[in-house]
C-alpha cells in the first residue's frame, strides 16, 4: 500500500470527507482554505477560497454539486464543487463546528460552538440543489442545547432523527422534523468525555462515535442502544465504519498542545483498524507525525483518508491483504455458503 | 590510425566527434511488441547498444459517467491553469506501507514490547555492587565489612543460614543456588570464616579470550574435580568477555591441582595463565 501524501494545506487538518462517489476528496485545515482532490491519484481539482478563519468542517452533498463549509470566522458557506464559487454565506454568532447534509442532500445542519452568552445549537436550512438558485436564509429549524454543547451532529436515515454527540460523553436524539429531543443517552462515553466524532454506516441506521475517554461505540440511531465497543490507550478523534469489509478504523492521538513533549513512537499516530463484529484490533498504519483529527472512508470500501495535524493528507488505496483477510469464522461461513 | 598509447587529448577529441552513433530504431514485432535499440557512450568512452523490448497495452476502465465528467473539469482555485496531473508541490507519493490485518494483533505485538522493555530495564541497571551484586555503589554495600568483593555467590552462604528468605532482604544477588551446591559449599569441613574458603579454593584466570564462554571454562576445569562456581567477567554493553575469570572448588586440592596443570594451557590462541586467587583486601 503506497500512500498519496497531499501536502496542500499550510496548518493542522480538521476534516477530509470522500464525495458519494469516492472520486473526490475534501479537505478543510485551519488554514482558512478547503482543497478538492482527485481520490486516486491525488491531484488537485481546485481550492474555495473566502473563509477568513480556520475551518473546522466540510461536507458535500450526494450529487456532488455543492459544498458546505464551517469554521472560526463564524460563517457557514456554500460552494458549487465544479468552479470552487461562493454561493451562499450564513452568519452566526459563534464558530460552526460542524456541517452535514442529510442523505438526500435537501437539508443541511450546522453546530455552532457555546462562546461569550451563546448557547450551543444545532441550526437546519432546507437547501436548493441547484447551483444557481437562491438558498433560503430562514432556519427551518434550531435546536438549542442547554446541557452541554453538542460537538457533533447527523441525520439519521429518511433524515428521521438529528443525532448529536455532546461534549459532556453524551449522545442525544432529537426529532428531525420538530427539533423535539427525545431521548438523551448520559452513559454515551465517560462523563465529560467530549464526543469528537459521528461518522455514519452507509445505510445510516447506526452510527460509531469516537471519544476523548479512548473509546469509539456504535450505536443503533433507533434506540441510541450501543452496540458495539473499540477500547484504545489513547484519546479518539475520529472513527469511520468501512464498507465491504467489516471493519472500522479509529485515528486519534494524544492531544495536539501534549505532541512536542513526547516522541512520535509514543505519540499513537496511528490509524487503528479494529473488526467490526469481534472489537478486537487487526493492525495499524503509521505515517503521520501528529495526531490524526479525521479518517474518512472510500464510499466503495477501496481506500481510506486520514487527516492530521501534521497538515498532511495520506490517501490509502487498500491492497488485497486487506480484503482478503478473515476471521476463521467468516473463512468457514463462506465456504459453507460456496 | 589510433596508435593505443596516445596522450594528446586534442587528437582524442577528434575522434569522440567522429564516432557517430547510429540512430534509434524501432522495429514493430509480430506479437505486438516494439524493439527499440538506442546507443550511447558510457563515461569510460564505451559504446552502448541497449535494446529495450516493449509491450504496450491499453486498460480499459468502466468508471461511473459522473466520475468521467468530473475528470474533465477546469481546475480553479489556485489550481487554475495548471495542467492536468497531480503537481508535484502539493501531492507526493510516500514509502510503501505493508498493512496486513491479522487476528490477534494486540498480543502479537504486545510481546515484543516487553521484550523491549526488558532490555531497556537491562541498560538502566547501571549500578551494581561489587560486594553482594545489588543495586547500590559497592561503598555503600551493608556488607562491606564482612564480605570480599567478587563474592558473586555469597547467596549460597545466605541460603545455607535462611533457606526460606526469597533471596532478597537487601542482599541484592538473589540469583538460585541448586540444593546440591549448598551442600557442597556449606559442606562444613573449612567453615572458617564465611569468605576464606571461597578464597581458598578459588583460582583466577587470565588471558582468557573474550569470545570465551563460561561454559567452555566449566568443562576444561571440571576435569579436575568439582567445579562450585565460574565467574566469567563480561562487558555489559558488548557480552564479550573481559578476559578474566574465577573458577572455584568445592576441593582445595582439586584447586591446586587444576592451577598446576591449566597454567600456560592454550585455549582459542591465548595462553592462560592461572593462579590462586589472592585474598581481597578489604
Amino acid at each position: 500500500m503506497r500512500p498519496i501524501l497531499l501536502s496542500g494545506h499550510e496548518r493542522a487538518l480538521t476534516q477530509v470527507k470522500y464525495n458519494s462517489d469516492g472520486d473526490i476528496i475534501f479537505s478543510v485545515s485551519k488554514d482558512h482554505v478547503v482543497c478538492a482532490w482527485f481520490s486516486h491519484n491525488g491531484e488537485r481539482l481546485g481550492t474555495y477560497h473566502g473563509h477568513q478563519g480556520a475551518l473546522w468542517t466540510v461536507d458535500v452533498d450526494p450529487t456532488s454539486t455543492l459544498l458546505a463549509t464551517g469554521g472560526a470566522d463564524n460563517t457557514l458557506r456554500l460552494w458549487e464543487v465544479k468552479s470552487g464559487k461562493l454561493l451562499k454565506t450564513w452568519e452566526f454568532a459563534t464558530s460552526i463546528k460542524r456541517a452535514e447534509f442529510s442523505a438526500d442532500g435537501r437539508q443541511l445542519l450546522g453546530v455552532t460552538e457555546k462562546r461569550s452568552g451563546h448557547l450551543s445549537t444545532i441550526v437546519v436550512y432546507e437547501i436548493n440543489p441547484d447551483p444557481e438558485a437562491e438558498q433560503t436564509d430562514e432556519q427551518s429549524l434550531r435546536i438549542v442545547c442547554d446541557e452541554s454543547k453538542a460537538t457533533v451532529a447527523g441525520f439519521s436515515y429518511l433524515a428521521h432523527y438529528i443525532i448529536a454527540g455532546h461534549e459532556d460523553g453524551s449522545v442525544s436524539q432529537y426529532d428531525a422534523k420538530s427539533g423535539e429531543l427525545l431521548y438523551n443517552n448520559s452513559e454515551a462515553h465517560e462523563p465529560d468525555m467530549q464526543v469528537t466524532d459521528l461518522q455514519w454506516s452507509p445505510d445510516r441506521t447506526y452510527f460509531i462515535t469516537a471519544s476523548k475517554d479512548k473509546t469509539a461505540k456504535i450505536f443503533a440511531a433507533d434506540s441510541l442502544e450501543v452496540l458495539k465497543t473499540y477500547t484504545t490507550d489513547t484519546p479518539l478523534n475520529s472513527a469511520a465504519i468501512t464498507p465491504v469489509k467489516d471493519y472500522v478504523i479509529l485515528g486519534g492521538g494524544q492531544a495536539a498542545m501534549d505532541v512536542t513533549t513526547t516522541s512520535a513512537r509514543q505519540g499513537k499516530f496511528e490509524a487503528r483498524f479494529y473488526h467490526k463484529v469481534f472489537q478486537e484490533e487487526i493492525g495499524r498504519v503509521r505515517g503521520h507525525f501528529g495526531p490524526l483529527n479525521y479518517v474518512a472512508v472510500h464510499p466503495q470500501g477501496t481506500g481510506y483518508c486520514s487527516g492530521s495535524e501534521d497538515g498532511y493528507v495520506r490517501v490509502h488505496h487498500f491492497d488485497k491483504p486487506y480484503f482478503d483477510f478473515m476471521y476463521e469464522v467468516e473463512r468457514e461461513h463462506a465456504q459453507a455458503n460456496l | 590510425m589510433a596508435p593505443v598509447g596516445r596522450t594528446d587529448w586534442a587528437e582524442e577529441e577528434d575522434e569522440d566527434s567522429s564516432l557517430q552513433l547510429p540512430q534509434q530504431q524501432i522495429t514493430k514485432n509480430k506479437d505486438g511488441t516494439e524493439t527499440i535499440t538506442t546507443y550511447s557512450i558510457r563515461e569510460d568512452g564505451k559504446r552502448v547498444k541497449t535494446t529495450r523490448r516493449i509491450k504496450k497495452t491499453t486498460i480499459k476502465q468502466i468508471v461511473n459517467p459522473r466520475v468521467a465528467e468530473r475528470k474533465q473539469w477546469e481546475k480553479f482555485g489556485s489550481e487554475k491553469g495548471k495542467p492536468v496531473g497531480p503537481q508535484t508541490d502539493t501531492t507526493s507519493v510516500a514509502e510503501n506501507i505493508l498493512f496486513k490485518p491479522v487476528a490477534g494483533w494486540k498480543s502479537r505485538t504486545e510481546d515484543s514490547r516487553e521484550d523491549e522493555k526488558k532490555k531497556n530495564n537491562l541498560k538502566d541497571a547501571k549500578i551494581k555492587c561489587r560486594i553482594c551484586s545489588g543495586d547500590h555503589w559497592t561503598t555503600k554495600c551493608p556488607f562491606k565489612d564482612t564480605m570480599a568483593p567478587e563474592g558473586g555467590d555469597a547467596p549460597a552462604e545466605m541460603g545455607d543460614e535462611q533457606p526460606e528468605g526469597p533471596g532478597g532482604l537487601g542482599l541484592g544477588s538473589s540469583s538460585y543456588v541448586p540444593p546440591h551446591l549448598r551442600g557442597r559449599t556449606g559442606g562444613g569441613e573449612k567453615m572458617g570464616g564465611k569468605f576464606e574458603r571461597d578464597d581458598l579454593a578459588t583460582l583466577r584466570v587470565t588471558n582468557v579470550s573474550e569470545f570465551a564462554e563460561e561454559q567452555d571454562l566449566r568443562d576444561m576445569f571440571s576435569r579436575f574435580g568439582h567445579v562450585t562456581r565460574v565467574f566469567l567477567a563480561k562487558d555489559r554493553e558488548t557480552g564479550m568477555a573481559k578476559g578474566f575469570a574465577f573458577v572455584s572448588y568445592a576441593d582445595r586440592s582439586d584447586a591446586a591441582k587444576a592451577c598446576e596443570k591449566m597454567d600456560g594451557y592454550g585455549f582459542r590462541h591465548l595462553i592462560l595463565r592461572v593462579e590462586f586467587a589472592k585474598k581481597a583486601t578489604t
